[in-house]
C-alpha cells in the first residue's frame, strides 16, 4: 500500500512537470495552478518538485509570458512564492533560478492581480535570511523603495516595510533610511490596515535598533506623539501588534532609556508579554524571546517579573509534551533570564521541581534547545546557597550535561562546559560523583580541543573543579591533566586561557605541602613555566593568578621557597619589583603577599631570603608604600616589614597603626 | 448585647441593604436615554460591518446604495470568502483549498494549523464516503508529514483515523468529528483566516456591542432597579422590579 501511494503520487509530479511544458496555453495554466495547490502549505511536496527540478520551469513560463497573460503571470508568480514560502531549499532554488528581476516587472502590471501576486511573492523572498542584502546606498534602489512604500498597493506598501526588515542593519543604513523619509512613511502605516501596521512595527524595530540618532527622530515626529503611538498599539487587540509594538518600545528602552523611564510602561510590557505565552502559534512562540530580550541584565525588571509570576507561567509550559522547538527554546532562555541574577527566582525554581524539566530538556533533538537548557541551567546553578546543599551533583543532572561534552555542536559543548564550571564548584565534596560520570576524562580531552573556546571553557571547569578539592581527588585531576598538558595549557598563546590554567595550579597548591608538591614533578615543568609566565605575561590577569600561584607555594617547605625565590630573582631587577610598582592595586597586593610569606619568620632560611631580597631592591621598596592608597596592600606592607624587622634592625619607618586611619 | 437588640439591628442592616439600592422610573431612564446622541452614520457602519464580516453581500450592496455607507472592504472578495466557506460546508474541501489559493496564496503557506485542518476535513470527508482505500492513501501522504513535523497534528491524524476502525461510527468515541458541526467548525476557521488575511477583523462588532450591554447591565443591577433589557431581540425596556 504504500508504495503504490508513493508512486502514484511521484508520477503526477512527473506527469505535471512535463505539461508545464506543454504548447497549449490552456494546459500549462491548469498545470501551473495545480502544482501551486499542490505545494502551497506542504512541505514535502515542495521538497520533491524542487528536487526534480520544477523552479526554473516555471520561471521560464514567467520570464516568457508577456503582459497580456495576466493568469499566466499570477499562477506563476504565486507558484514562485510559495516555493520560497517556509523552506530555505525553496528560497535558493527560486534565487538561483533568477526570479528577482522578473518579479519586479511585475509590480508595474496594470492588472492588480498581478501586482499582488509577484509583491507577495518578493514578500515571501524577503522574509528569508538567505535573500541578498538590499543595497539601499544607491540612489535608484532607495528611490524604488520609497515608491513601494508609498504604494497604493498594500501588498507592495508590506513588500516595502519587508525590505527595509530584511535588509537594514548597519547604522549608515538606518540613518539613510530615515534621511529618504522611510521613518515618516512607516509611522503613517501604522495608522494603516493590520497588515500594513505589523509590516511597519516591524521595521521600525529594525531602524531604531541600536541607534539613538533615528530613535531621536522617531520620538519627535508628529509633534512628539509618535511614541504615544506605539505604547497605544502595546494595547491592541490584535496579539501580534500587541507583540510587535512592545518589541518595538524594547529596541528603544535599550538604546534611548531616557524616553522610558517611568517604571509603570515597564511593569506593562512585562505585564502583556507574559499575557501573550499563551498565544498559539506565531506569536506565542517569538514572545518568549522577547521577554527574556527585555529583562537581560536589568535586575529591577527581572525583580517586577517575578512579582507577576513570570516565573510560574514559564515553568508551567515545561510541563506540556507538545511544545514546539521554537517555543520550548525561548522558555528555556526566559527562565535563565529570571535566574541570572535574584537568588529568590532561583529558590522559586527549585520549589517548583523545575529542574527535572530542564534536565529533560538537555537530551532534546534539536541542539537550540539543547543549548539553551545548558544556559538555564547555567543560570539557576548560580545559587551559592543550593550549591552549597550539594543539590546539582546529582547522577540525573550530571550524567546528561557530562554527555553534551560530546555532541556535535560546538555552541551545545561549550554551553554545557559553562553549566559544568558552576556545578562543579559544590562546596559539599561530592566532586568524586562528576568525576565517576566520566565528567573529568572528557573535560581533560576537550582542553586539548583545537578551538579555543572549548579550550578556554574546559580548563575553566577543571579550575572550579579543583576548587576546594578533597586531597585525593586533587590527586586524580592531576593525574588525569598530566604535568606536560598543564604545563602547555600555561603556555597556551591566547592569554584568556593562560590565566584560566594558572587558575588552575592556584587552586591545585591551595592547601598544604602535599599538594604543592604537584607542581614540582617531571623536573618542576609545571612551576618553571608559571614563573616564565610572571616574569614575562602583558596581561595583568595573568600576572596576578601567577604570583598568587608563588605566594601558595612559598607558605610550603624551604626548599618550596627557595624554588620561589629562584624564579623571582632570575632577572636583575626582580620581576617583583615591577609589581609593586604597578598602579594595578592587585598586582601589588599579590606581589606583597608573596613578600609575606617569603619572610616568615621561623624557618632556618627565613633571614637570609630577607637580605636577598634586600638586596634586590625589593624591602626598600615596601619602604616607599606604608601608606598605599590600597588598604589591602598597606596592611601587608605593614606586616611584611615587621616580619624583617628583626633581621634588618631598625627600619626607620614609623609602622604605628594610627596614622591614616580614616582615610578609607 | 441582649439577644433582642441583636436582632434588631440585624434587621436594621438589611433594611438599609434593600433601601440603598436606587430605583429609576422608566420615566426617568427613558430621559435619561433621551440625551443620549448616536450619529446616524455610525450606525450604518455598524450595519454594513456585520452584512460584511457574516458575508451577506447583497445586502451589503443594496445597504450601501440606500445608505450610501462605504463598506471597508472590496465587496467582491465577500463573494469569494463565502464561495470557500459554502465549499466546506458542503464536504468539498479540496475546491475551498483551491479557492483560498487563488485569493490569497498565503493563507495557508503561513498557516500551518488551518492547513492542517483543512486536509483533516478532507479526510473525514473521504471516510465518510466510504472511500477506506483513498482515505488510507490520502492519509500516508498529506497527513503524516505534517503529523512528524507537529506532535499535536500527529495525535489529531491517529484520532481521525480511527474512524476507519469503527463499524458503526455513530456509536464511536470519535464520532463527533463526522458530525456538521466539524465542517461548520473547519468553515469558521478559513473564514476567520480569510478575514484576517484581508486586514478586517474576524467577528462583527454588533455581538460585542451587545455583550458589553450586559455586561453593564448585570453591574447596574448590583446598585440599582431601573427598566433593563430582557430579550436582545426586541429592546424592549421591562418595567424595574421593586
Amino acid at each position: 500500500m504504500p508504495t503504490s501511494a508513493s508512486s502514484t503520487s511521484s508520477n503526477r509530479t512527473e506527469v505535471l512537470i512535463s505539461l508545464l511544458r506543454s504548447e497549449s496555453k490552456e494546459v500549462k495554466l491548469k498545470a501551473l495552478r495545480e502544482v501551486k495547490n499542490q505545494i502551497i502549505g506542504n512541505r514535502t511536496k515542495k521538497l520533491s518538485y524542487i528536487k526534480l527540478g520544477a523552479v526554473p520551469k516555471i520561471l521560464e513560463i514567467l520570464s516568457s509570458s508577456d503582459d497580456s497573460e495576466s493568469l499566466i503571470l499570477i499562477q506563476s508568480a504565486a507558484t514562485i512564492g510559495s516555493f520560497a514560502c517556509g523552506v530555505d531549499v525553496g528560497v535558493k532554488a527560486v534565487l538561483d533560478s533568477g526570479a528577482f528581476p522578473h518579479l519586479i516587472r511585475l509590480l508595474s502590471h496594470l492588472d492588480d492581480k498581478v501586482v499582488d501576486a509577484g509583491a507577495r511573492s518578493l514578500k515571501m523572498i524577503y522574509q528569508s535570511k538567505l535573500a541578498p542584502k538590499y543595497e539601499f546606498h544607491k540612489a535608484e534602489n532607495m528611490a524604488f523603495l520609497l515608491s513601494l512604500l508609498n504604494s497604493e498597493n498594500e501588498n507592495v506598501t508590506e513588500l516595502g516595510a519587508s525590505i527595509i526588515t530584511h535588509s537594514c542593519e548597519t547604522t549608515a543604513e538606518q540613518k539613510a533610511l530615515c534621511e529618504a523619509g522611510a521613518l515618516s512613511r512607516l509611522l503613517i502605516l501604522l495608522k494603516g490596515s493590520l497588515n500594513q501596521r505589523e509590516a511597519s512595527l516591524d521595521s521600525l524595530a529594525a531602524m531604531t535598533e541600536n541607534n539613538s540618532e533615528v530613535i531621536a527622530k522617531f520620538v519627535g515626529l508628529n509633534s512628539g506623539r509618535a511614541l504615544n503611538s506605539l505604547t497605544e498599539l502595546m494595547k491592541d487587540r490584535y496579539p501580534r501588534t500587541r507583540l510587535l509594538a512592545s518589541v518595538c518600545l524594547i529596541v528603544i528602552d535599550h538604546t534611548s532609556p531616557n524616553y522610558l523611564q517611568d517604571i509603570g510602561i515597564k511593569t506593562k510590557l512585562i505585564m502583556i508579554l507574559i499575557e501573550l505565552l499563551e498565544e498559539p502559534g506565531r506569536v506565542g512562540d517569538e514572545v518568549p524571546f522577547a521577554l527574556a530580550n527585555l529583562i537581560a541584565d536589568k535586575e529591577d525588571l527581572q525583580q517586577i517579573a517575578f512579582e507577576v509570576n513570570a516565573l510560574d507561567k514559564l515553568c508551567s509550559f515545561l510541563h506540556q509534551d507538545t511544545l514546539l522547538t521554537k517555543r520550548l527554546q525561548g522558555i528555556l532562555l526566559a527562565i535563565a533570564e529570571l535566574c541570572s541574577r535574584l537568588e529568590n527566582c532561583r529558590a522559586r525554581f527549585m520549589s517548583m521541581q523545575a529542574l527535572n524539566l530542564v534536565t529533560n530538556a538537555l537530551t532534546h533533538d534539536c541542539a537550540e534547545v539543547r543549548t539553551a537548557a545548558c544556559i538555564c541551567m547555567r543560570s539557576v546553578t548560580r545559587s551559592v546557597k543550593n550549591l552549597s546543599a550539594g543539590h546539582y551533583l546529582d547522577d540525573m543532572i550530571v550524567t546528561p550535561l557530562v554527555h553534551l561534552l560530546h555532541d556535535q555542536c560546538t555552541s551545545v559543548q561549550v554551553a554545557a562546559l559553562k553549566t559544568i564550571s558552576n556545578i562543579v564548584v559544590d562546596f559539599t565534596n561530592r566532586k568524586s560523583v562528576f568525576i565517576q560520570c566520566g565528567g573529568l576524562k572528557d573535560l581533560v580531552l576537550l582542553s586539548k580541543s583545537m578551538d579555543s573556546t572549548l579550550r578556554l571553557n574546559s580548563v575553566w571547569a577543571l579550575r572550579n573543579l579543583m576548587f576546594l578539592a578533597e586531597s585525593s581527588n586533587k590527586e586524580r585531576i592531576v593525574s588525569e591533566i598530566t604535568a606536560s598538558t598543564l604545563t602547555s595549557l600555561v603556555c597556551d598563546p591566547e592569554p584568556f586561557i593562560q590565566e584560566q590554567a594558572l587558575a588552575l595550579v592556584r587552586n591545585l597548591v591551595d592547601g598544604g605541602i602535599s599538594c604543592i608538591e604537584h607542581v614540582f614533578v617531571e623536573g618542576g615543568i609545571i612551576i618553571n613555566a608559571v614563573g616564565r609566565q610572571v616574569r614575562n605575561a602583558s596581561k595583568s590577569e595573568v600576572c596576578i593568578q601567577g604570583i598568587y600561584i608563588l605566594g601558595n607555594i612559598s607558605t610550603g617547605s624551604e626548599s618550596h621557597k627557595e624554588a620561589v625565590m629562584h624564579q623571582l630573582l632570575q632577572e636583575a631587577p626582580s620581576v617583583l619589583i615591577k609589581f609593586l610598582k604597578c598602579s594595578d592595586a592587585r598586582l601589588r597586593v599579590a606581589a606583597i603577599w608573596c613578600v609575606v610569606n617569603l619572610t616568615y619568620p621561623g624557618g632556618p632560611g627565613s633571614s637570609v631570603r630577607v637580605a636577598r631580597l634586600r638586596d634586590s631592591g625589593i624591602i626598600s621598596q615596601i619602604k616607599c608604600m606604608v601608606n598605599d592608597p590600597c588598604l589591602d596592600a598597606k596592611f601587608r606592607v605593614r606586616t611584611a616589614l615587621e616580619q624583617c624587622k628583626p633581621v634588618l634592625g631598625c627600619l626607620g619607618v614609623k609602622l604605628s597603626a594610627t596614622t591614616e586611619q580614616g582615610h578609607f | 448585647m441582649s439577644m433582642f437588640r441583636v436582632f434588631i439591628s440585624q434587621l436594621a442592616e438589611i433594611d438599609t441593604m434593600s433601601t440603598s439600592k436606587k430605583v429609576i422610573t422608566r420615566e426617568e431612564w427613558e430621559k435619561k436615554l433621551n440625551d443620549v446622541k448616536i450619529r446616524k452614520e455610525d450606525m450604518n457602519k455598524l450595519v454594513m460591518n456585520f452584512l460584511v464580516t457574516e458575508g451577506y453581500v447583497e445586502a451589503a450592496e443594496r445597504f450601501k446604495m440606500e445608505s450610501g455607507t462605504e463598506p471597508d472592504i472590496d465587496l467582491a472578495t465577500i463573494t469569494d470568502r463565502m464561495a470557500v466557506k459554502k465549499a466546506v460546508q458542503c464536504g468539498n474541501v479540496e475546491d475551498a483549498i483551491e479557492k483560498v489559493n487563488d485569493l490569497n496564496p498565503e493563507i495557508l503557506d503561513t498557516n500551518p494549523q488551518l492547513f492542517f485542518h483543512l486536509q483533516q476535513q478532507r479526510l473525514i470527508e473521504l471516510i465518510r464516503n466510504g472511500k477506506v482505500e483513498e482515505a488510507l492513501e490520502f492519509a500516508q501522504e498529506e497527513l503524516a508529514p505534517r503529523g512528524e513535523e507537529n506532535q499535536s497534528f500527529l495525535e489529531e491524524l491517529e484520532r481521525t483515523v480511527a474512524l476507519l476502525a469503527f463499524e458503526d461510527v455513530s456509536n464511536c468515541p470519535v464520532g463527533e468529528l463526522l458530525d456538521i458541526s466539524q465542517r461548520l467548525k473547519t468553515a469558521s476557521e478559513v473564514n476567520a483566516a480569510i478575514l484576517t488575511s484581508q486586514s478586517h477583523e474576524k467577528d462583527p462588532k454588533l455581538p460585542s456591542l451587545l455583550k458589553m450591554l450586559i455586561w453593564a447591565q448585570n453591574q447596574l443591577d448590583e446598585k440599582a432597579a431601573y427598566p433593563r433589557i430582557k430579550d436582545l431581540s426586541t429592546a424592549i425596556l421591562e418595567d424595574p422590579a421593586v
